[in-house]
């Protein structure tokens, strides 16, 4: 009995300074956006800021107006379509790059790691001047080419969702090609041995062996992706949003949408309680997940 | 030996943090030394760096760049240990600074015989509340540019009836016969002035003459239906560079990169409005040096040195001559090489026209604000009057949400 409650305590101690590194990092920022979220900090109140109550929260409620509704329909609609071509990309080319004697294999893994290697800030501005810019931009340049007049490829609402969506689907899919991939090589061979001998054709054996196989070990990742893509910022900022560089689309997910009606303010006690509320949805969709995940098992 | 290389690991982890902590200026330093943050270019520093060496040699002078300066000073403006005695920036983030109360007013620590000789546009811009918050060092300005070589010096629009009708005749097939960044507040405020508007008030009234903002942006929208549908600096900057458009409005920043490119830069007056008879008038940017309280306080006779020595006409020589800056002093421009100068020259004269940007805090929202409507307006088609009341609102509340 002693010994296991040293061995307890030995465990709690080894693992302390990572416990305190994440402390550190993770909950206590989100523990002092919560307390900021109850003061008046701002341009004229910034070191002599005092609390105010849950003033800030009922303020923010002004800012989930239609737009904000609108913003967080767009953000659900980019994180399923995103999860959707993800997976499915992800799955076929996983897929593949495990055919058995496949030659060239690690060179072929190696280059669709790359957009994973690049910065994604880099990424998103060669994408925007590279690809998608009216001027100089290789689709116009193709578009010219067969005679045809040349796009604003940013400027509309659905074509800006479109693009962002490539755009995103090429930062994230190494990530999952890569989780996919090893979980495809962790599955028992004899399994499919033994479904060829039953006569399972390709889509049976994907059905019945693969997917059921793969699915709790990508489920983590495909939990991370989801709120990565969620909470999305960089993409459609960059894209279309650029102070100084908008491109005439009305195309916004939470984030961006919250930056402009309310970060932008410097107001920090009002900006936190945005930022705690989008904080909340975000934890409650992961529940929500978590709990389905748990009630299949 | 693998506990002993984990504790190693922890210790050299936690080490790490401690020393993001960092030492600046404040008190981590003795009272002839002084830490200047700034986000400037190294031509400029050498420049400052050299002068002060002759002119203040009993002090200890270090420049520390920053990239984002005025983030950092929200951070750290109020913590000695690691704020900077003094920082070099624009004066546009005056009024949020001084609300913050981590400024020092530098009227007790300049002589005011200093200040007789700046140019009076740059002492309004560094003044906020009837109170000087900055020394002026130099400013910047927008200036109409363009190609000699596809626009001759006799057909340079006078006004901007004559470059409409340039426009008309050289856009096409590729071709531009004028682009600027159409959709930004920066640029646009040139055509709102032009119309007798503002995009803010001195006393933080949004849009104060809704009639002028509508007439500038129905009227400019004729110019934005010639110029391309990117509105963002790279493509308009190449666009010039590369010989596509005729002319264009940007800032002195443009000047070294058109020059490598080998374009003869012509340099020439503003146009001015034929419906209202005033030139487009851009905003001025005035780069100074700020005072931070605790150096103010606690080191007094340094800054005091420091800013004589500043405020000197000499200074602002050796920074037009190093990187053509136009300084704030107006005696520099007595100076032969400086008087020779076309592009200084050139920034001297806007400085007449040119409207220093509002330095009062709410201006950080109305860059936002005044780029949607000039993005609904321009580039999504959206009826004038629905953008600007739309803009109006946003403005409202954005400037409610800052208290």
């Amino acid at each position: 009995m002693k010994s296991r409650k040293r061995a307890t305590l030995y465990s709690y101690a080894w693992s302390g300074p990572s416990l305190l590194l994440i402390g550190l990092m993770v909950v206590f920022p989100i523990l002092y956006t919560a307390y900021i979220s109850l003061t008046n900090m701002n341009v004229y109140h910034w070191f002599d800021f005092t609390i105010v109550g849950l003033d800030n929260y009922i303020r923010a409620l002004f800012v989930f107006d239609s737009g904000f509704l609108s913003a967080l329909l767009a953000t659900i609609l980019w994180t399923a379509m995103s999860m959707l071509f993800q997976l499915v990309i992800a799955f076929v080319l996983a897929s593949l790059l495990n055919i058995q004697k496949l030659r060239f294999r690690k060179l072929y893994k190696t280059v669709l790691m790359f957009p994973w290697a690049m910065p994604g800030y880099v990424s998103i501005l060669l994408w925007k001047t590279g690809i998608f810019n009216s001027q100089f931009g290789l689709l116009n340049q193709w578009m010219e080419k067969l005679g045809l007049a040349a796009a604003r490829w940013l400027a509309s609402d659905v074509s800006a969702f479109i693009c962002c969506s490539i755009v995103n689907l090429w930062l994230a899919l190494p990530f999952m090609i890569m989780i996919m991939d090893g979980a495809l090589q962790s599955i028992d061979r004899s399994y499919y041995e033994s479904a060829l001998l039953d006569g399972a054709n390709w889509l049976e054996r994907t059905r019945s062996i693969t997917v059921p196989a793969i699915r709790p070990i990508i489920a983590p990742a495909v939990i991370i992706t989801i709120f990565t893509t969620f909470k999305q910022f960089d993409v459609v900022y960059l894209l279309t949003q650029q102070a100084g560089a908008k491109t005439g689309s009305g195309f916004h997910t939470i984030l961006t949408y919250a930056y402009e009606n309310a970060f932008i303010t410097n107001n920090y006690g009002y900006s936190s309680a945005i930022s705690i509320i989008i904080f909340v949805l975000l934890i409650a969709f992961s529940a929500r997940y978590q709990l389905r995940e748990e009630g299949d098992r | 030996m693998k506990r002993c290389l984990s504790i190693l690991l922890a210790l050299a982890m936690l080490l790490a943090l401690a020393a993001c902590g960092g030492e600046s200026g404040g008190d981590a330093a003795g009272a002839d030394e002084l830490v200047i943050w700034h986000d400037k270019e190294d031509a400029v520093i050498q420049a400052l760096q050299d002068y002060l060496a002759q002119a203040a040699p009993e002090l200890k002078i270090t420049f520390e760049k920053k990239t984002s300066l005025t983030d950092s000073l929200k951070l750290v403006g109020n913590d000695p240990s690691a704020a900077p005695d003094l920082f070099i920036f624009a004066h546009d983030k005056i009024g949020v600074f001084a609300e913050m109360g981590i400024l020092s007013p530098i009227g007790g620590l300049v002589d005011a015989a200093a200040l007789e000789d700046m140019l009076p546009m740059t002492l309004d811009a560094a003044t906020y509340k009837d109170t000087l918050y900055q020394l002026p060092l130099y400013f910047e300005t927008l200036l109409f540019m363009y190609n000699q070589r596809y626009m001759l010096p006799d057909s340079v629009p006078a006004t901007t009836g004559e470059l409409l009708s340039y426009m008309q005749a050289n856009t096409g097939r590729g071709r531009y016969g004028f682009v600027e960044q159409h959709s930004t507040a920066y640029y646009s405020a040139a055509w709102i002035h032009g119309f007798g508007g503002s995009i803010i008030d001195e006393n933080g009234t949004p849009f104060p003459d809704a009639g002028a903002v509508k007439d500038a942006l129905a009227y400019h929208l004729k110019f934005v239906r010639l110029m391309p549908g990117e509105t963002e600096y790279n493509t308009v900057n190449t666009l010039f560079l590369e010989g596509k458009a005729d002319a264009t409005i940007g800032g002195p920043w443009m000047v070294p990169s058109a020059r490598e490119a080998g374009i003869k830069l012509g340099i020439a007056p503003m146009p001015t409005v034929d419906a209202t008879g005033m030139p487009l008038a851009p905003y001025s940017g005035v780069q100074g040096i700020h005072v931070l309280k605790f150096a103010a306080e606690n080191k007094t006779e340094a800054v005091k040195e420091l800013l004589a020595a500043l405020a000197d006409p000499a200074i602002g020589v050796s920074l037009a001559l190093a990187s053509g800056c136009a300084p704030a002093n107006e005696k520099c421009y007595d100076d032969p090489q400086v008087a020779e100068d076309e592009l200084v020259q050139a920034m001297r004269a806007t400085a007449e026209i040119a409207v220093p940007m509002p330095n009062i805090p709410e201006m950080d929202v109305m860059w936002t604000v005044t780029g949607n409507l000039l993005t609904d307006v321009n580039l999504s088609g959206k009826d004038i009057d629905a953008s600007f009341d739309a803009a109006l609102a946003q403005a409202n509340d954005l400037i409610s949400a800052m208290k």
